[in-house]
């Protein structure tokens, strides 16, 4: 077996999607129109993705982030280009590709709605022929990593999101796939449970080696998870690195902020390479009287905002 | 058996989920009642009017005993697939059904598969013990028991493959209210679920012989009242090869469709 989880190569997808007319009239014209436009909802993306990496694959909202998920997962089909998932062409062989992966997509559940959570774990042991023994294995570990006894026997209904999205997650992992898609999971979530489940999603990617792609608009996600991002924007992937180097993407930036005399705090986003902070703190000093300075590091969130709203780089 | 465990594990999880809505097969048995009523005037006010005791070879406590197990083979193989399937299409829930490691129409199958069997067992054969009870000997109890729980599999099946080529038109159509009144509509008229078959014009009986409702409550019922022949070996094997050929038929159909439907999913995002 190689040590690629996922290779994509120059994959794009484009969708046909009919052109609507206003009003009524417009409506009945629709009826009958061929007038399709295309939209290239992920354009000539290459990426390889090891086995036991976390990565965070990042863009805005309708960057084809889920897109490009859904043609991993064989539930779409790339228009043009080659995707290997565990060696296998997902959306030729999706049902054997299924074996070997598992899903969380944010607010959709796979657990039956109706059943106490440990009766979707028994079914999902049978759907994807767990054997027993390392199923017991399984629920010892997730015992270990998180508290099972609130949620086991709950029926699913009665869950608040953040066990739904905690019990997803574990019936994602249940079968021990080696790649586990998790897209948006803390979406919607409190602060202690989004780090509950970072913690778990850590902790299985640890004791399992299980590769993990991790969609979220959630930089703190990022920060907790992932070594790698990959950040795409209108289809096309525009950054794969390290997370530290992202902090330098435009140049080293840090944050200057500045206490005047009347106790308020001006701040100012620097770029070390351009400007000299010493400078700006001079320069400042000329016009006010300065109480109390202060250099932050710039944070995840605005790097991305920053690449988000600034587009090409 | 590998695919057995999968196939088990499913119709277990869905007779327990359907043993969570107990309240709804008391809701169906008193909702049958209603209509029995309404199936018991109506056609008592037809016989009457006819002049006759018998019309087209049925007596009125035929019709009746045929009726009343055709209402309840109705509820038994009612699944709403077109109704789930649409559903699931439009909120994206089905990518979740997508992605389980079985085929898409026998994973939904045996999901079905639990609650049909308690749909048999709470429903059906309360009906069918009271109908033997109350006419005293006109349902014949014998080795035809047996041969109508065969129909009625093979029913079941064709049933389903039936729902499943007519489920995913709502991919093309984008409408499913419609579609599901049409495909109501023609299977109950067509399969004698509502005016037992022998009351056809003889050239509309004709027609509806080569058509598949027909093994979806006709077949079944006759096997089991032993009319129309089966109540011989070979008008009995006839009947169920008939309905052997149709399973085969619409699998193949359906298979095929929905392979081509698919691709609405897979190439278009559904």
């Amino acid at each position: 077996m190689t040590n690629e989880a996922v290779v994509m190569k120059n994959v794009s997808k484009t969708f046909k999607v009919l052109n609507r007319h206003e009003g009524l009239k417009g409506s009945i014209k629709d009826l009958f129109s061929r007038d399709y436009n295309t939209v290239e909802a992920v354009s000539d993306v290459s990426l390889t993705v090891s086995k036991g990496e976390i990565i965070g694959y990042l863009g805005p909202n309708g960057a084809g982030k889920s897109t490009t998920i859904k043609m991993m997962t064989g539930v779409l089909e790339p228009t043009t280009g080659e995707i290997m998932v565990n060696g296998l062409v997902p959306f030729k062989d999706r049902t054997r590709n299924s074996e070997n992966i598992g899903v969380v997509f944010g607010q959709r559940s796979q657990l039956w709605w109706n059943l106490p959570l440990v009766e979707s774990f028994k079914l999902l042991r049978d759907i994807y022929l767990v054997p027993q023994k390392d199923y017991e294995e399984m629920l010892e570990l997730y015992d270990s990593l998180v508290d099972l006894e609130p949620i086991l026997h709950k029926p699913v209904r009665q869950m608040s999101l953040g066990q739904r999205t905690l019990s997803d997650i574990l019936a994602a992992f249940l079968h021990n796939p080696g790649i586990v898609f998790l897209d948006e999971p803390t979406i919607g979530l409190d602060v202690s449970m989004k780090a509950k489940i970072r913690e778990l999603i850590l902790g299985l990617n640890k004791v399992k080696n299980t590769t993990v792609i991790l969609t979220t608009h959630d930089m703190g996600d990022v920060d907790a998870l992932c070594k790698r991002i990959v950040i795409i924007d209108k289809g096309r992937k525009i950054y794969d690195n390290d997370i530290d180097h992202l902090k330098s993407y435009f140049g080293s930036y840090r944050t200057l902020r500045m206490r005047l005399g009347d106790d308020s705090w001006i701040e100012q986003v620097i770029d070390e390479k351009t400007t000299d902070v010493m400078n700006v703190i001079q320069e400042t000093q000329k016009k006010h009287k300065i109480k109390d300075i202060e250099l932050q590091e710039i944070s995840t969130e605005e790097v991305i905002r920053k690449i988000y709203e600034g587009g090409e780089a | 058996m590998k695919s057995l465990r999968r196939l088990t594990a499913l119709t277990k999880a869905g007779v327990v989920e359907s043993l969570q809505f107990r309240l709804g097969t008391f809701v169906t048995l008193f909702a049958n009642l209603i209509y029995l009523a309404l199936v018991y005037f109506l056609w008592k006010a037809i016989y009457a009017s006819s002049g006759t005791d018998v019309v087209n070879g049925m007596t009125f406590y035929d019709t009746m005993i045929y009726l009343i197990l055709a209402t309840a083979i109705f509820n038994f193989l009612e699944m709403f697939i077109v109704w789930d399937m649409s559903r699931a299409i439009q909120s994206g829930e089905i990518i979740m059904h997508l992605l389980k490691p079985m085929r898409y129409r026998k994973y939904m199958f045996w999901s079905y598969s639990g609650s049909l069997v308690m749909s048999f067992i709470l429903t059906f054969i309360p009906t069918f013990l009271v109908v033997v009870i109350v006419t005293k000997g006109a349902v014949p109890v014998g080795w035809n028991l047996l041969a109508f729980v065969l129909s009625l599999l093979l029913a079941l099946v064709i049933n389903y493959n039936i729902e499943m080529l007519v489920a995913p038109i709502c991919l093309y159509t984008e409408s499913t209210w419609g579609i599901n009144i049409v495909k109501e509509t023609i299977v109950l008229l067509l399969s004698g679920a509502s005016i037992p078959l022998a009351f056809f014009p003889e050239t509309f009986r004709k027609i509806v012989e080569f058509l598949p409702f027909r093994a979806v409550y006709d077949i079944p019922l006759t096997v089991l009242l032993k009319k129309n022949g089966t109540d011989s070996f070979d008008g009995l094997i006839n009947a169920i090869v008939i309905q052997l050929i149709w399973c085969v038929v619409l699998t193949i159909c359906g298979n095929l469709f929905w392979n081509h439907a698919v691709k609405k999913i897979t190439v278009n995002g559904g």
